[in-house]
């Protein structure tokens, strides 16, 4: 039934289930009773069951096992962002960013990193669907999750597409970007860590940054419930998309965090609401971008410049 | 002519069902002939389907006493059906017409609005029309036969699924 117990201060699933260290990037063992015992602090008895599912050897999770349940949850994802038309979205709002660099003398080629790519739908979708790559852009998607890059490298392969994926830190010197994206990640990152993630996008280069995230409002979690329990078939997938939309940060909190974060950056919220109506949209966007990029990425927007929320 | 019309609801409820049993199953990108080879799985399960439920017709209609009353109270039954079924395919397929729009605003919530409750609606809505059908129908048969169609109506989509799980968990073994 509809899990009016979800607590936004619990973690997701998936968040738990495997873990890399961020430094060495190795695979670190998962202890299953540690993670039903975070669940059974939040008494998330959905989560209990489908961590329960999980098979353990010697009190650790199988690694195989959830390598697998990860791609069958990842896959499944995918449907949701070709619902939501996600890859058209991201390149209406990236194109307009990329001209407005090149209104400002910023020579190509220039890369794009997404954080936290998962299987690289983004990157993927904007690989085989725009000329980007053709016209200097170097598409990068970057995760810890050795597996889902493995997968997202095949993926790319399987349909000849011109983009990268790297196990690493996407902000590290070698990997860093022009531009960075991500879908859904920004409310995995809690408190110290959150901000820490915003400040990180204070690099030499980097111009601009789309963060795009569900869009919490009071209908979201019955809305997300109801897509999940028609669309999705793994207990995982459910739980972690409904959660996801009471853990997602309000706008104004996630424009106040970045405005406070980088200070050399103009920040704001963009898609908030469907086309100037109060109603909210399933994603919003974090935008933030040099200041000098402002003018351009502005006049760039057109019509759309109604969606874009105030920018600091 | 109304059982024609049937047919033809149940091959396009199997092509659809072809197509959502495949939905977040694969990963790639340029999905076109991925989902060209589910809705021509949907179309064939349909026609399977049909084919029993054919079957089972052929078979009441030849051993039936009162054949000629048969074939009225199942005209009568199957008409009634389509005062259910007709609409739900009109709201499908009007819903399905949106998503040719060029805007991305209007095609998601075409998917959220319409296309998903109308989706959960399907097996109450089968059950519904398989009812609605046969709730009057004079001859023992014809409700028989009603729910032998309802029956094979609903099984489409677990059977689909159940194929596609099982394809899908195969792959996802070979990669990992």
């Amino acid at each position: 039934m509809f899990p009016l117990s979800f607590n936004p201060a619990q973690p997701e699933i998936t968040d738990l289930i495997v873990h890399h260290d961020p430094a060495t990037l190795e695979r670190l063992p998962v202890s299953k009773n540690q993670v039903l015992d975070t669940f059974a602090t939040f008494r998330d008895h959905q989560a209990l069951a489908a961590v329960r599912a999980i098979p353990a050897r010697d009190a650790v999770l199988d690694p195989q096992a959830v390598d697998r349940l990860m791609l069958t949850v990842h896959w499944e994802m995918q449907r949701l962002a070709e619902e939501f038309f996600h890859g058209q979205r991201i390149y209406e709002l990236l194109n307009v960013v990329l001209n407005a660099m090149q209104a400002n003398s910023m020579q190509r080629p220039l890369r794009v990193v997404d954080v936290g790519c998962g299987i690289g739908y983004a990157i993927r979708w904007l690989a085989a669907r725009t000329p980007l790559a053709s016209q200097g852009v170097e598409l990068l998607g970057v995760d810890l999750n050795a597996n889902l890059i493995r997968e997202a490298t095949r993926l790319a392969a399987a349909e000849n597409l011109p983009c990268r994926f790297l196990q690493g830190d996407a902000f590290s010197a070698q990997h860093a970007g022009h531009i960075y994206l991500s879908t859904g990640v920004l409310h995995h990152f809690r408190g110290h860590a959150f901000h820490y993630l915003l400040r990180r996008h204070d690099l030499p280069d980097t111009a601009a940054f789309l963060h795009y995230d569900f869009r919490p409002w009071a209908l979201a979690p019955l809305g997300s419930w109801f897509f999940h329990i028609l669309r999705m078939r793994t207990a995982i997938a459910r739980h972690d998309g409904v959660l996801s939309t009471a853990r997602a940060y309000t706008g104004e909190i996630l424009a106040a965090s970045s405005r406070n974060a980088l200070q050399d950056f103009s920040s704001g919220i963009y898609g908030a609401n469907i086309w100037g109506t109060p109603l909210p949209r399933v994603f919003h966007t974090l935008v933030g971008m040099r200041r000098n990029l402002l003018p351009a990425f502005r006049a760039g927007l057109g019509l759309r410049a109604i969606r874009l929320g105030e920018m600091v | 002519m109304t059982l024609l019309i049937l047919y033809s609801l149940a091959s396009l409820d199997g092509l659809l069902c072809g197509c959502r049993t495949s939905m977040g199953r694969c990963p790639l990108i340029r999905l076109r002939p991925y989902y060209a080879r589910a809705i021509v799985r949907g179309f064939v399960a349909a026609q399977m389907a049909s084919a029993i439920a054919a079957f089972a017709l052929a078979c009441v209609v030849l051993f039936t006493p009162h054949r000629r009353e048969l074939v009225v109270d199942l005209q009568s039954a199957a008409r009634r059906m389509l005062w259910i079924f007709l609409p739900y395919a009109a709201a499908v397929l009007s819903a399905l017409t949106l998503r040719l729009l060029p805007s991305t605003d209007i095609r998601s919530a075409s998917s959220v609005f319409l296309l998903g409750p109308l989706t959960a609606i399907r097996p109450f809505l089968m059950f519904a029309g398989a009812l609605f059908g046969i709730y009057s129908a004079r001859l023992w048969e014809t409700r028989l036969l009603g729910l032998i169609v309802l029956t094979l109506m609903l099984s489409i989509e677990a059977v689909l699924n159940r194929l596609a799980t099982d394809r899908q968990s195969l792959q996802i073994s070979s990669l990992v």
